[in-house]
């Protein structure tokens, strides 16, 4: 099946001053697409998505969204982004029909298409009950959801979303992001940012990673794990080691990660098979009793870690 | 365009810690302005009295008809509108000048004159008297000169100046002492428009707020979107203070002048001055909102209490020592339209006030468009 790329980003250069926000940054989204965006706090992310949306000035590279190059008048490109920002942009003194209306007229301007569509984005993010009320007096996952529909509801081809579930509760969280889903499922690519990267791992499609201004690392949740050396991480409970024993449990075939710390023992391996075998046999050889034995497949974080070195939320 | 008015109105009015600072707070001062000092007369604003204001006559040449003519003029003035002090030569008059026990001196000769102390209300009205009893001798002379027979007929017309002059302005309405507080509150109120000018350059700059980053990301012309703001914000504004205005006049029943048309026209300059102000306010730096509402107050009651909102003699003052300040002090310049229109009738001092309030509207209103207007920004 042949993709269309729907965002290309070539080269993207931003500076403040002596620090560099973005570093040759290069993106590429296919249409329909969930994409993942992660990284760290100042890695980059909200900058690149300023630049695509032509509210920041680069200082070199170049942009183009649909085929065209992105300027702050390109309206006919605007026309199909949507954006949910990560805090929530409505109008305090107007209700939760008026401001999915007044935003949807920015886009719309047919007086009954914009009804019909308000309608609808009112029943997608579940507001019918709340549509007089002022985003006051709504609650934390309410107001997310208001959030979102103010920025989807005029249908677009491209929705960006920077972080749409940040302090929400897990019940909002989890009508969100299958929310999202369902977007994506009615046709518009979506690029996400999130800290939660099990978030990431349930919707997101492909993944860049991207840390100090750069794409690290682009793929699906599985390639990603491929690129890393962990393809398993052994835990063992309850169990008295002595240095040379761990010495040893270094030294078995694959492994490459040994800690031992409160009497648990942590080992990462390579892929390999029975890998598990190998470690619970030395232990039965050498009599050293232990507790209860888990094998972790490498999850996103761990591929987070491995590529960045450090956490997602530090 | 119809959509964009609406909800920019809607938003505007339901925002009611903007409209208590444009509209409610300008009433209710108005309010304790009428009960503090409103029937009082003028012991409450200190100012001396107002219906018999202290001057000295000096004789310098009694002798011929003019000179009689304005002697017999003061007579009938004292007791009316002066009080003419027992002083007969112009040291005297000038150490009482000097002493503030006079608030000026006339000069009984064949061209009279008149010498003032400083500039207030008290001193402007003694100018208009001179003036216009010299308007009146000059046309008496030239009705004597081609229609002799018409002279007693303007003569008896004469008799009821003093009346017409101790109750009415020479702009044509009733005098009130504390007027000048009032034209001070109205000018101030013009300001605080900009308080809702403040919230809506917030919401249109991306680097400021994320209502400004939305509003910035959509189709619709960064100009349409700024214009249409500034338009609602100045509607509503010119209706506040007509609003103002008419509680001022309606039910406080202080006339701020019988000219509809002059006072809408300042009304609509103040109104324009005001928002524009909020809007270049909050596109000036990165300062939160707090700040910038403590700027707004600062940047409206500052020029308030120079136009005389809390000390009514303010203005004066500062007329006298340091003119150019009354002359870019948005507030004293509407203040002083107010005056010419209502009191002075004076139409070219008008004409400048209008001319100077035009000026700073333009500068304004290009300052605040070019602050509000970018669309791509150095940093979010």
């Amino acid at each position: 099946m042949q993709t269309t790329n729907i965002i290309q980003i070539e080269n993207l250069v931003k500076r403040y001053q002596n620090l560099v926000a973005l570093d040759h940054l290069n993106l590429t989204i296919h249409e329909g697409e969930i994409f993942g965006l992660l990284g760290p706090n100042g890695s980059g992310k909200t900058t690149a998505i300023n630049c695509l949306l032509a509210l920041l000035k680069y200082d070199k590279g170049t942009i183009t969204i649909f085929g065209k190059n992105m300027h702050p008048n390109s309206y006919d490109i605007k026309k199909q982004i949507g954006v949910v920002m990560q805090n929530v942009a409505v109008f305090e003194q107007m209700s939760v029909w008026e401001n999915i209306d007044y935003f949807c007229g920015l886009y719309v301007k047919d007086k009954t298409r914009r009804k019909q569509l308000v309608e609808e984005a009112v029943r997608f993010t579940g507001l019918e009950d709340f549509t007089k009320m002022r985003p006051k007096k709504l609650s934390g996952g309410l107001l997310r959801r208001l959030n979102i529909a103010c920025g989807i509801v005029h249908k677009p081809r491209l929705i960006i979303m920077d972080e749409p579930t940040v302090a929400v509760d897990p019940q909002s969280r989890n009508k969100i992001l299958e929310g999202i889903v369902e977007l994506n499922r009615q046709g518009s690519t979506i690029i996400y940012t999130s800290h939660y990267m099990e978030e990431v791992e349930q919707i997101c499609t492909r993944i860049a990673i991207i840390d100090h201004g750069r794409v690290l690392a682009t793929g699906t949740t599985e390639e990603l794990k491929q690129m890393i050396k962990t393809g398993e991480t052994i835990t063992i409970e309850a169990l008295a080691l002595e240095e040379t024993a761990l010495a040893e449990i270094r030294e078995l075939p694959h492994v490459f990660d040994v800690s031992y710390e409160d009497q648990i023992l942590k080992v990462k391996l390579g892929t390999a098979r029975h890998n598990l075998v190998r470690i619970l046999n030395y232990l039965q050889e050498k009599d050293i009793s232990f507790g209860r034995v888990f094998s972790e497949l490498p999850t996103l974080n761990d591929v987070f870690l491995e590529i960045t070195g450090k956490e997602l939320r530090d | 365009m119809l959509h964009l008015f609406k909800y920019r109105f809607l938003q505007t009015i339901r925002n009611l810690p903007v409209m208590f600072w444009a509209l409610i707070f300008p009433i209710i001062l108005g309010t304790f302005f009428y009960l503090s000092f409103g029937n009082l007369g003028l012991e409450g604003t200190g100012e001396s009295s107002w219906d018999e204001i202290k001057v000295a006559v000096v004789k310098e040449d009694a002798s011929s008809p003019n000179a009689r003519s304005f002697e017999e003029f003061l007579k009938q003035m004292d007791g009316e509108l002066l009080d003419i002090q027992d002083i007969s030569t112009e040291a005297e008059g000038l150490k009482a000048l000097n002493e503030e026990t006079v608030y000026g001196i006339f000069y009984v000769k064949d061209t009279p004159s008149l010498t003032v102390g400083k500039n207030g209300l008290n001193e402007s009205i003694l100018t208009s008297l001179l003036d216009n009893y010299n308007q009146n001798a000059a046309m008496f002379q030239k009705i004597a000169a081609a229609h002799p027979e018409n002279l007693p007929e303007a003569l008896e017309a004469m008799k009821d100046y003093k009346n017409v002059t101790s109750e009415v302005s020479l702009g044509g309405m009733d005098l009130n002492p504390n007027i000048q507080y009032f034209f001070a509150l109205v000018a101030y109120a013009c300001l605080s428009g900009a308080f809702l000018g403040v919230q809506s350059s917030i919401d249109s700059q991306a680097n400021i707020s994320p209502l400004g980053a939305r509003r910035s990301i959509t189709p619709t012309h960064k100009l349409t979107l700024v214009l249409m703001d500034m338009a609602v914000l100045f509607i509503i504004h010119f209706f506040n203070i007509l609003i103002l205005c008419l509680y001022i006049s309606k039910v406080l029943k202080i006339s701020l002048g019988n000219d509809i048309g002059s006072l809408l026209l300042v009304d609509f300059m103040g109104s324009m001055i005001g928002v524009c102000l909020g809007v270049t306010i909050g596109c000036l730096a990165r300062l939160s909102l707090g700040l910038k509402m403590g700027v707004c107050v600062l940047l409206t009651l500052f020029p308030g209490f120079l136009a005389g909102l809390m000390f009514g003699n303010m203005k004066n003052i500062i007329e006298l020592h340091c003119p150019v300040v009354n002359r870019i002090n948005p507030a004293a310049v509407l203040s002083d339209a107010f005056y010419c229109m209502g009191i002075y009738n004076d139409t070219e001092r008008f004409t400048r006030c209008l001319l100077i309030l035009a000026v700073m509207s333009i500068l304004l209103l290009t300052v605040a468009f070019l602050g509000v207007r970018r669309e791509r920004y150095d940093s979010i």
